[in-house]
């Protein structure tokens, strides 16, 4: 199976790829995995005080697809409200990266990976209310 | 392709004997060899080696766990990859934080670090494959009371650990090939 070139060009050139620090409160991270080939994926997001995605970094040990769309979810994140985000679909990045049918799910784990890190950065802002209003 | 278990007329199972396997694939391709069929007519030697090809793909599946253990689950008209199918958290942070210790040990071309994680690695399939065992046993056979669900969910736990351990121990594979001076 042929890559495309815009999976080939990611995954030669990944971007946004590393760490930013679980414990801020200010960072969502989201760790995904599917089961059904092995891959496992790992998108963190930092948010302003406007609920605008400021940065965003991930790590994926997986296949050049799997790695790909979330070099690209990452760049199509940042600058975006966190709501914006939360709408994100794979479909939109498998249009974009021409993946075929077999590696559509490589996608499908790359919102799961954005919709998590979301999930986990509004966890920690309402645990975080709730203690200030004791 | 035939149910590979029944090309190399094996009885299924998952613990099944590796060295009977090789010797019935062993057996098989003898019998089956272009050699033996150099005198028989076009028709006859073709369908040799399409049967000899499909012997060897058997083969192939059989002596992998994983693919042996998806050949069972086809068997009994179970799916291998079902799609709800979630990793357990804990696992795959722990995955994470093995793969990332294995990148840094790559970067530091540190062999030993590779080849401990690789020993912990090995360890852990090997208790995977165990309670895989364990779960197959439990499982019924064709034709007898649909699979009890728990079972079947440990299963498929089972072999999507497997993944991960197999995805780990190939980069490992490919490191040391990498620090091979």
């Amino acid at each position: 199976m042929a890559y495309s070139d815009k999976v080939i060009e990611h995954y030669e050139n990944p971007l946004n790829v590393g760490t930013l620090d679980k414990a801020d409160d200010n960072v969502g991270t989201g760790l995904v995995g599917a089961p059904a080939c092995g891959d496992v994926m790992r998108l963190q997001i930092r948010v302003d005080d406007a609920g605008v995605i400021q940065d965003a970094k991930f790590k994926t040990f997986g296949c050049g697809s799997a790695i790909a769309s979330s070099s690209l979810a990452t760049e199509w994140i940042k600058g975006r409200t966190v709501d914006e985000a939360a709408a994100l679909q794979n479909s939109e990045i498998a249009a974009e990266l021409s993946l075929p049918p077999v590696k559509i799910h490589c996608s499908v784990l790359a919102e799961d990976a954005v919709k998590s890190a979301i999930e986990d950065y509004k966890q920690k802002k309402v645990t975080r209310e709730a203690l200030a209003k004791g | 392709m035939p149910d590979p278990f029944t090309l190399l007329g094996l009885e299924p199972s998952f613990d099944v004997s590796l060295s009977e396997l090789a010797n019935r694939h062993r057996d098989l391709s003898t019998a089956l060899h272009p050699d033996r069929h150099a005198n028989a007519s076009a028709s006859v030697r073709r369908q040799a080696l399409g049967r000899a090809i499909d012997v060897n793909e058997a083969y192939r599946k059989l002596k992998n766990p994983v693919t042996r253990a998806e050949a069972l689950l086809e068997r009994l008209g179970l799916s291998a990859n079902p799609e709800t199918q979630k990793a357990d958290p804990s696992f795959l942070m722990e995955m994470m934080t093995q793969r990332e210790a294995l990148g840094e040990a790559r970067s530091e071309k540190d062999g030993d670090a590779v080849e401990t994680l690789e020993r912990e690695i090995a360890v852990q399939q090997k208790q995977t494959l165990e309670r895989l065992s364990g779960a197959f046993t439990s499982l019924p056979m064709p034709g007898e009371v649909d699979a009890v669900p728990s079972v079947l969910a440990s299963v498929h736990e089972a072999l999507g650990e497997l993944r991960y351990y197999r995805r780990f121990l190939d980069e490992v594979s490919a490191i040391l090939d990498d620090l091979e001076p």
